[in-house]
């Protein structure tokens, strides 16, 4: 598995960059830690990479690095990354590869599985074009940003979407999550198998009976579902709730739930203009919500 | 649903939402080509405009790479009918756009140099004696070095110098994160500033002097527009240190002049005679400028500064390919071949005209009221559009409210420079920003004080000081 953590401002990318390591560390995963840099003008991209060619060579640090800096500062201090002497930050060689991405590499590193890079332009084009490039499988992007930007993740990236909202280390997190009948659903099921499995977590199945479905229908795919995770021993409790989907389960969802969610299965076009559930309950809930592909 | 066919349409929808402006653009200018001529305005009058407006919209938002909004803007010249192919090529190239290019080179060249160094020592030397006369001292040599050299090559010179400075300040402590700002804005404004002062610090001062030949058959040599330039430069330097020190209040303890001189480190004999070599083309190129602008154009000399660093071996030619902004020669070669076209056609005459009938509706018609708004419509325009664009098409319109009153042109051309605003209205602005140090929020928040300021000089000194020259 590959997951790629974007990060921006330091205070703010603490809990992201937390939770994108523990689900890194427990699926022995490869990990990227990207930092995308602010988008230039046209206008004045050329001059903007002169100067910083010109701070690279006075051993100035361009913007970026230190956001980068920090990220590997505080892998060390939880102990993700071993600190030896050969292996300092300040010792470190910035190579500029294809498509504005440019990746540090840190002399005498001993660990391949973890990659500082940066990119400068467009958030979601940059994102994207990583996720292509390199084929991750979660992209986990803090919630604090603006919520256009994880609505245009979900829809154009090509891997998992983990927003990282309100998350702290000191809570005892559960899962929860909604069910259907749909593809996506099972998807989401099959995630949450792994991370309950990996990180000991218990899990709350719920579903919304909606549309035609009688509650016999829902409750039978509640049971479906709960078999599946006894299988895996893992322990859970269902629930079937009442109301619209989007409403029921953000008021459902505590501060202390990771929400799984699958994908809409909608057309991507109505999906662009009018939204989906899936996405809907992302922006609303106030706890980490991830929705798989 | 078929898998393929959300992933075209997946593909589409992506591509239309990095492209939306591009085809708002397009369907805006096929909403006006269908709409009647204007009474007054003549068919390629009206295509013309309808092209500046599509110029606009693709530069503010940037949909599509600007050697592409450079090239449309040529093929529709010729397809709507502005003008026959052989004259819309002719105006593609003038002085103005040899000016760019050369300009662009040159700096590439002396910024290779590696003349940071030298200059540090020498900004030292003469202000090191306390942290807020070296501050002054910083935006006093960007101003002076801009206003020859250009904003780019300033920039890219000075900042490695700021930037060492600040390096280990904390920035959570408001002492600190002020210290900080206040170096990196005493760098931009001073830099910023200095590219009104002479012709050759900004390209849109290069474009207004060559429109003014064109239009108004109006000569502007470098003493001249230094003499009306340099003034108001000076004054505003002045009032900026004060703006900066009142909106960054801080002791400057933090700034630390002895890591500043360690990272200057040490020059070797070649090194030096290097730098020797390089200011000596430097002085050659600013003395062609002031002796020789009038026989051989701002142009020729500002390539023949970037000629002779390649000749000497002191650049190589990939170096200069790979760092000059080939997509911006190009833009601004097709809009000052579109602003020639806008007079040409009498589209910049019949906006002038719908200008005055506009003013005629206000109480107070007078020559101040079309002046001041000229001079903020530049401004305002440049800082959302940036400088050298907005002169190249709007120029145009700026001489025809007055042709034989260089006030407006010069005005306009200056007004253009205070891109105080916005950090996508010049390179200076744009550079400051990339470091993440200033926010846009920031920049506007001290940029709208200094912009009303640098309005109101610009208007004291074209009505008090302009009128003795």
């Amino acid at each position: 598995m590959k997951i790629l953590i974007a990060i921006g401002g330091r205070e703010f990318s603490k809990p992201t960059l937390d939770l994108g390591m523990k689900i890194a560390n427990s699926f022995k995963s490869s990990t990227t830690i990207a930092y995308v840099g602010k988008k230039i003008s046209q206008f004045s991209e050329k001059d903007v990479s002169v100067v910083h060619q010109n701070l690279d060579d006075r051993e100035l640090y361009r913007p970026g690095i230190r956001t980068l800096e920090w990220a590997y500062d505080f892998l060390i201090s939880k102990k993700y990354i071993e600190e030896k002497d050969s292996n300092k930050f300040d010792d470190y060689l910035l190579v500029d590869e294809e498509n504005s991405r440019m990746k540090v590499l840190l002399k005498g590193q001993q660990s391949d599985k973890i990659d500082l890079i940066m990119r400068t332009g467009e958030i979601i084009e940059q994102l994207k074009d990583e996720v292509e490039t390199n084929k991750h499988d979660i992209t986990i992007i803090g919630g604090s940003g603006n919520k256009g930007i994880h609505q245009k993740l979900v829809q154009f990236i090509d891997s998992s979407v983990f927003v990282v909202k309100n998350y702290s280390v000191n809570k005892k997190y559960k899962i929860l999550l909604p069910v259907n009948d749909s593809k996506g659903s099972d998807m989401a099921i099959e995630t949450a198998i792994n991370f309950a499995k990996s990180y000991k977590l218990n899990v709350e199945i719920v579903s919304v009976p909606e549309g035609k479905k009688s509650i016999e229908e829902v409750e039978k795919i509640l049971k479906k579902t709960k078999e599946k995770f006894s299988k895996n021993r893992i322990q859970t409790t269902t629930k079937l709730i009442d109301g619209s989907a989007v409403n029921s389960i953000v008021n459902y969802a505590k501060d202390n739930s990771i929400v799984i969610l699958g994908v809409s299965p909608k057309n991507p076009i109505m999906k662009y203009f009018f939204g989906s559930k899936p996405l809907s309950i992302a922006q609303k809930c106030n706890c980490p919500v991830l929705i798989t592909k | 649903m078929n898998e393929s066919y959300k992933v075209i349409s997946s593909s589409i929808l992506f591509w239309f939402s990095q492209k939306k402006w591009f085809v708002y653009s397009i369907v805006i200018s096929i909403f006006l080509l269908n709409l009647s001529t204007p009474v007054g305005l003549t068919v390629p009058a009206y295509h013309s405009l309808i092209i500046l407006l599509l110029v606009f919209m693709l530069v503010t938002f940037e949909p599509i790479p600007f050697p592409a909004i450079a090239l449309l803007t040529l093929v529709l010249q010729v397809v709507l009918e502005v003008a026959p192919p052989d004259v819309v090529a002719s105006s593609f190239m003038n002085d103005a756009v040899l000016f760019v290019m050369g300009s662009l080179m040159f700096a590439i060249a002396i910024v290779h140099q590696g003349l940071d160094i030298r200059l540090a020592k020498m900004i030292i030397k003469i202000f090191g004696k306390s942290k807020r006369m070296f501050l002054a001292g910083l935006m006093t040599i960007s101003a002076i070095l801009s206003s020859f050299l250009g904003e780019h090559t300033v920039i890219a010179i000075m900042l490695p110098i700021g930037l060492s400075v600040i390096k280990n300040i904390d920035t959570q402590k408001a002492d600190g994160k002020n210290a900080v700002l206040l170096t990196l804005f005493s760098i931009a404004y001073g830099t910023i500033i200095g590219s009104i002062g002479t012709p050759s610090g900004g390209a849109r001062n290069v474009i207004m002097i060559n429109y003014l030949q064109e239009f108004s058959n109006v000569s502007i040599d470098y003493w001249k527009w230094m003499k009306h330039a340099y003034p108001i430069l000076m004054i505003q330097l002045v009032v900026a240190y004060f703006v900066l020190q009142f909106t960054f209040p801080s002791s400057l303890n933090n700034i630390k002049m002895r890591g500043f001189k360690k990272n200057i480190g040490k020059t070797d004999v070649k090194k030096n005679i290097n730098h020797l070599f390089s200011c000596l083309i430097i002085v050659g190129i600013v003395s062609s400028w002031f002796a020789f602008n009038d026989i051989y154009g701002l142009g020729i000399i500002a390539l023949a500064g970037a000629l002779t660093f390649m000749i000497f071996g002191m650049i190589s030619w990939e170096e200069i390919n790979k760092n000059t902004n080939w997509g911006v020669i190009l833009l601004f070669a097709a809009t000052i071949s579109l602003g020639f076209q806008i007079n040409e056609t009498g589209a910049s005459s019949w906006l002038v005209l719908k200008f005055n009938e506009l003013l005629a509706t206000l109480p107070s018609n007078s020559m101040n009221v079309s002046w001041s708004i000229m001079a903020v419509l530049s401004g305002l325009t440049a800082n959302f559009f940036t400088s050298s664009a907005t002169v190249s098409l709007i120029g145009p319109m700026a001489i025809e409210l007055h042709p034989t009153d260089i006030s407006f042109a010069l005005s306009s051309a200056i007004a253009s420079g205070f891109s105080f605003l916005t950090v996508i209205s010049s390179p200076t602005a744009m550079i400051i920003y990339s470091t993440g140090l200033v926010s846009t929020k920031m920049f506007f928040r001290v940029g709208i004080l200094m912009f009303s300021i640098s309005i109101i000089i610009l208007y004291l000194m074209s009505q008090f000081y302009w009128v003795t020259l």
